[in-house]
């Protein structure tokens, strides 16, 4: 649905993006994270049209940005950073303006009516957006983006300013418009990017550094597994038992937290599922597992570890970001 | 281009702006049309027109000071360059919105002359013709604010920039008098917005000075245009 090709962006000799390149499929919801001024907005702003890119193009469900610019800005709805609201207008006549704008051609009482349900704006409806809280704003600005039902949204920090509750319901709703649209979302929330999206994107300084699934990215920083066990039974012979295990590398002991029982931390050479050699083991000997969890790192340690620098795409990877 | 039209001129009377400065001109004009009344006859009425245009060309940067200064501030031209609409049609839009407001003022004050009229014989051909030229002028110099306002996002710099420029073409009359130099001179009265609008004053339907005027606008329109799309590669 949405092509980026090796997009860059120059601001005189300071380099924004460095030839970042990614698709994402219809119907997919893609975070795209990143630290502040990594260049999240300046992509975002590239694909609408916002801005132009120095080199690189951009196309949306097969139309080049460029050479369609109508057309494209048609199918795309988009909410920035900070919403374009008119301060001097209430919502009912700054959506009413919006949809003259977008030249939509659907019913527009019910349409609009339609979207301020889904939003829940239909309480502030009447009033002035100078008097709307930062909440309200924010949704008001995803209603603008819905108005049309473009086919792809985009959504720079939908979430920001929001009280937990709000987060929650916008996250919900993204996830629920995830179902009918192609929706890119970018966020420095990582939690937020962990349930919401399918697919995520990690830029940093301009540069793209990850593109994968939550899960892979974790599994694929982590290298090999590692495991959290808690067995009751004696720790020396616990820890004997899991050293004698072939093709464990370390293990170590984190002490007894349940009365009669004891955590290991149990490495495994690379590649190697050693969850059923534990359940064997731990049958024969008669040490009951009490607990048994995957050590292997959140999307907030990869994501630190990405923008912290030291870290390149493998190869393959990067290429096959690429294509 | 008609939903930023209808947009923009409801925000100048959403706020008093469109309200004080149509009100402020029409208080004036009754003003000086009393004065001329009270000590001249109706065949001064033009002259009402020449002395009330100096207020208002003052209008219009403050007319003129907010159109594009303030989406760049509220970044709502995000909205505006993202919709499926040409940076043509968003500068037309704006530019209409300005001008109507502007029109209002000036067309309202054709009231005291249609009262006159019905108890004097007024020589409508000038007073029409004085109007027609005052939209003209008017038009050519709210093009030049729009554009002034899309080069700043403070609205103070863009009205103060604009009634500079207005102030230029007003004195730039009075320079070529002192120009010795016959070239100099005749280029000032061609670029003189004011021998473009005395033809105007006496009645007179002078085409080449409406082709001038709806060309200054036209250019203004077209820069305001560019530098928009211009922000879109810095």
């Amino acid at each position: 649905m949405i092509e980026v090709r090796n997009l860059t962006k120059r601001y005189g000799s300071n380099v924004a993006l460095d030839d970042i390149s990614f698709s994402v499929e219809e119907g997919t919801v893609l975070g795209f994270l990143g630290p502040n001024g990594a260049g999240k907005s300046t992509t975002m702003n590239i694909i609408t049209g916002y801005l132009s890119a120095s080199d690189g193009s951009v196309t949306v469900d097969g139309l080049d940005t460029l050479d369609h610019p109508n057309e494209v800005k048609r199918k795309i709805g988009y909410l920035p950073e900070q919403p374009p609201l008119y301060q001097d207008m209430t919502v009912k006549e700054y959506l009413n303006f919006m949809y003259e704008l977008k030249k939509v051609t659907l019913p527009k009482k019910k349409h609009i009516g339609e979207i301020c349900s889904l939003v829940k704006i239909e309480n502030v409806y009447g009033r002035l957006i100078a008097n709307l809280s930062k909440g309200y704003r924010q949704r008001v600005g995803i209603a603008q983006a819905l108005l049309g039902n473009p086919p792809v949204l985009i959504l720079d920090e939908p979430t920001v300013g929001l009280d937990p509750k709000q987060i929650i319901e916008i996250r919900n709703l993204v996830q629920n418009l995830g179902r009918s649209h192609t929706v890119i979302l970018s966020s420095h929330i990582l939690p937020e990017v962990q349930a919401v999206c399918e697919r995520v994107v990690v830029i940093n300084n301009g540069r793209l550094v990850a593109d994968g699934t939550p899960d892979n990215l974790s599994q694929e920083m982590t290298g090999n597994h590692k495991l959290v066990v808690r067995m009751a039974g004696r720790e020396q012979e616990i820890r004997s038992g899991l050293l004698g295990l072939s093709r464990v590398k370390e293990v170590a002991s984190l002490g007894s937290k349940e009365p009669g029982a004891c955590d290991f931390s149990v490495e495994a050479e690379p590649g190697v599922d050693l969850r059923r050699d534990l359940f064997a083991l731990a049958s024969r000997s008669g040490w009951p597992i009490l607990g048994l969890k995957n050590n292997d790192l959140t999307l907030e340690d990869v994501f630190l570890r990405l923008t912290g620098g030291g870290y390149e795409m493998p190869a393959g990877k990067k290429e096959a970001a690429k294509k | 281009m008609k939903a930023i039209y209808k947009r923009e001129l409801r925000s100048y009377f959403a706020s008093p702006i469109g309200y004080v400065c149509i009100a402020i001109l029409l208080a004036l004009f009754g003003f000086y049309y009393y004065l001329v009344m009270q000590y001249r006859s109706t065949s001064y009425i033009s002259s009402v027109y020449s002395t009330m245009f100096i207020w208002c060309m003052m209008v219009v940067p403050i007319l003129t000071m907010r159109s594009m200064s303030d989406d760049q501030r509220n970044k709502t031209d995000q909205a505006l360059l993202t919709a499926p609409v040409g940076v043509t049609g968003i500068v037309l839009g704006k530019f209409l919105a300005c001008f109507t407001v502007f029109a209002v003022a000036i067309l309202g004050s054709l009231l005291p002359a249609v009262v006159l009229s019905f108890v004097s014989s007024l020589k409508w051909v000038t007073v029409l013709g004085t109007v027609l030229g005052a939209l003209f002028y008017g038009g050519a110099m709210i093009a030049i604010g729009v554009f002034i306002s899309s080069l700043t996002q403070s609205q103070i710099i863009a009205a103060i920039g604009t009634f500079g420029a207005s102030m230029f073409l007003l004195i730039i009359d009075q320079l070529s008098g002192t120009v010795t130099d016959p070239v100099i001179s005749k280029v000032i009265t061609w670029i003189s917005f004011n021998s473009r609008y005395r033809p105007f004053t006496n009645g007179v339907f002078n085409i080449s000075s409406i082709v001038f005027f709806l060309s200054i606008m036209a250019v203004f329109v077209f820069l305001t245009a560019r530098r928009l799309e211009s922000k879109r590669w810095s």
